[in-house]
């Protein structure tokens, strides 16, 4: 529906990844390297996951348990990979800190760790943004719109919608999950999954015939509460450190 | 309170990958307006890389690999020639010759083959303009692209200098990805072999020539580009660079990306190139003003001759030219911490306050780049993401290889391997799997 529209959805999927990315991550350097990493392995996993499900595409069924199986194995799969993210995420951390102490600079604040998780987060959500969504926005640029059966209240487009809701949980779960990791804390380490499959089986959802009106305005719930829990986290996070400095200057 | 390291490391390794990443968005953008365009003309040209098979689309498969295999084995075997050429003349001291050549190859790329570019997006989008005006810009334009790359002794604003670097390449890029599709591949592996073989084998003629510029401590006569960040010093060490910059101003004439240090240790000044204190690649910053003194100059200036790394890029971008078999512009390597840039005079005066160190990167990398992120373009999106991801952490694995070994690298090999195989796994495995599940309106 012409540049216009196409440009639209684009921004519809990726305006809030771009405004955090020109305020939060283009002034450091190190954070576009972490947002590049991290979306190159969100890329690696969907390749091994592509790998090994391709034997079975295209399906021939309608049902919906082929498409559930498949939906749970690339949620295990990529929240496997986060813990292994965190792994090497605490080599880096040790490498920065031997850095800094040769340079006599202060060590990582905890400002930076989190920043650090949210380029991370972030990668992982516009590499969710362009392969699921933005690949299929090409015909929006042109002169005409598409629908799809399942959901006609609605062009096809409006995938962008779904994908902003993803953005949000995948930027925000891996702060939540980086912190949750820090601290030994289980409840936030076990949300994160849980979040991601909760996201995941809504989207299922969208597989019946009008589903879509259901599956959308709940996912967006979900996005809400993830948005919320890291809020509540990272102040909680900052407010002990805050008084714990004030304890140890006293 | 001091600034956390967050905020300077990793500077110079952007300062290389946005210009790059720069490059292949506005040839991704170009052949994406203009395709339209290009496939209505019928007749394919024949270039240089088309000397020997001319593909057609009715062409079987085996016709056709053969086919691009014998261009890509020509394109190399003329590049070579050429280069060897290059490296005669340069051996035999030419330069002014080469000087002037690559003056005459940079307007003629700048001139005809942008303003055939330009006058294709005219045409796509009916800009109304008219001759005379649109060839008194071309030539304006042209002029001052010269004239900034070029310029000894005109004291010219390194951004021009880049912007015009990065034009250079996406219209080299650009006119590149016109070729079809087959030998586009079969060229690109061909390149970056040839890239590997000439930088790093002992009778390569990058490597002689690389060797022969830095033992006469002179420039390579080449097309680079420079990314020379500006690191902001704290307050404390940027007293010092004042400090330093007045007594350093005389002993300029063969410093190279200097920091205000460096010119106390004239002594060890060549010591310096060749000593590695640390093999880091992160940005190092001045410890403070206090402890010390010779311990900072040398770890900075370890440092400096670190980022002062390069590498050797392909050399020779070859001009599609349509009957003859143009000669290139210049060779496209690049060298570490020893590159002189023969503007001394001036920088004497901006190094007071700043490090000018940087790395660099030969423009024929930029053009292929390019090229495989243009071709993949043309098939999908995703692709192209895919590959561009798949050539900067192929950018990014050289630059860090390049602060382990020091001493110029092909910068096409790994970047070009890690693309090609990323667009093919994802045109092949991703794209049902992914377009599969979200038409379906399903994501993870």
């Amino acid at each position: 529906m012409t540049l216009a529209a196409g440009i639209g959805y684009v921004l519809l999927a990726l305006g809030t990844s771009l405004a955090l990315f020109v305020t939060i991550i283009s002034t450091k350097p190190f954070l576009i390297l972490t947002l590049l990493s991290s979306t190159l392995v969100w890329l690696i996993s969907l390749i091994v996951l592509s790998g090994v499900w391709r034997v079975f595409l295209p399906f021939k069924t309608t049902a919906w348990w082929p498409y559930s199986i498949l939906i749970l194995t690339s949620i295990a799969f990529q929240e496997g990979l986060r813990l292994v993210l965190w792994r090497g995420y605490k080599k880096l951390e040790g490498i920065l800190d031997a850095f800094a102490d040769r340079v006599a600079k202060p060590r990582l604040y905890l400002t930076d760790k989190m920043q650090i998780a949210l380029a991370g987060g972030l990668g992982h959500g516009v590499a969710h943004a362009v392969f699921f969504c933005l690949s299929l926005l090409s015909p929006s640029f042109g002169p005409a719109t598409f629908y799809v059966d399942k959901c006609s209240y609605a062009p096809f487009f409006l995938i962008s919608v779904i994908s902003l809701a993803f953005v949000t949980i995948h930027t925000f779960s891996m702060v939540i999950a980086f912190n949750g990791y820090a601290k030994g804390n289980k409840s936030d380490q076990l949300i994160v999954p849980v979040i991601h499959l909760i996201a995941g089986t809504l989207s299922l959802v969208n597989l019946a015939s009008g589903g879509c009106v259901v599956g959308i305005p709940l996912l967006y719930v979900v996005a809400l509460l993830t948005l919320a829990y890291c809020g509540k986290m990272v102040w909680r996070t900052l407010t002990e450190a805050q008084i714990r400095l004030a304890y140890q200057d006293q | 309170m001091d600034g956390s390291i967050l905020e300077s490391i990793g500077v110079e390794i952007i300062g290389v990958m946005s210009p790059v990443s720069i490059c292949m968005l506005l040839v991704v953008l170009l052949v994406y307006s203009l395709s339209s365009f290009s496939s209505s003309s019928v007749e394919p040209i024949r270039t240089a890389a088309n000397l020997v098979y001319l593909e057609a689309p009715s062409d079987s498969t085996s016709q056709k690999i053969e086919g691009s295999l014998l261009n890509a084995l020509v394109f190399v075997i003329l590049i070579a020639a050429v280069t060897f050429l290059l490296v005669l003349l340069y051996y035999y001291n030419f330069t002014n010759f080469l000087k002037n050549y690559m003056r005459f190859s940079a307007f003629f790329v700048l001139g005809v083959m942008g303003g055939s570019i330009f006058i294709s997006i005219i045409r796509q989008f009916s800009i109304p303009i008219d001759a005379i005006t649109c060839l008194i810009l071309l030539f304006n334009f042209t002029v001052v692209g010269v004239l900034s790359i070029f310029a000894e002794g005109i004291p010219i604003p390194i951004v021009l200098r880049q912007v015009y670097m990065v034009l250079l390449g996406i219209i080299v890029a650009a006119w590149f990805t016109n070729l079809p599709e087959w030998t586009t591949w079969t060229l690109l592996v061909a390149l970056a072999l040839y890239d590997l073989v000439a930088v790093l084998a002992p009778g390569g003629p990058l490597k002689i020539l690389v060797e022969l510029a830095s033992s006469r401590d002179d420039e390579l006569p080449a097309l680079v580009y420079e990314a020379r960040p500006t690191v902001s010093r704290n307050p404390r060490g940027s007293s010092l660079g004042l400090l330093v910059g007045g007594v350093s101003s005389d002993s300029v004439e063969l410093q190279v990306e200097m920091t205000p240090n460096r010119n106390n240790a004239t002594d060890s000044r060549n010591g310096d190139t060749i000593e590695m204190v640390d093999s880091r690649d992160e940005t190092e910053e001045t410890s403070p003003l206090v402890p010390n003194l010779r311990d900072r100059m040398r770890s900075s200036s370890s440092a400096s001759s670190e980022f002062s790394a390069a590498m050797g890029g392909t050399d020779r971008i070859r001009q599609t030219e349509i009957v003859e078999d143009e000669e290139d512009m210049s060779p496209l390597a690049a060298i570490l911490g020893m590159a002189n840039e023969r503007e001394p005079q001036l920088r004497s005066r901006e190094i007071g306050e700043e490090a000018t160190r940087g790395i660099k990167l030969g423009l024929g990398d930029f053009v292929f780049y390019s090229v495989l992120v243009g071709r993949a373009a043309m098939y999908d999106l995703m692709t192209v993401y895919a590959c561009y991801l798949a050539i900067i952490s192929g950018l990014g694995c050289t630059l860090i290889l390049l602060s382990v070994c020091r001493h110029a690298l092909p910068a096409l090999p790994i970047s070009i391997a890690l693309g090609i195989m990323f667009y093919f796994l994802t045109r092949v495995l991703m794209e049902p799997f992914v377009v599969g599940i979200s038409t379906n309106l399903m994501m993870f």
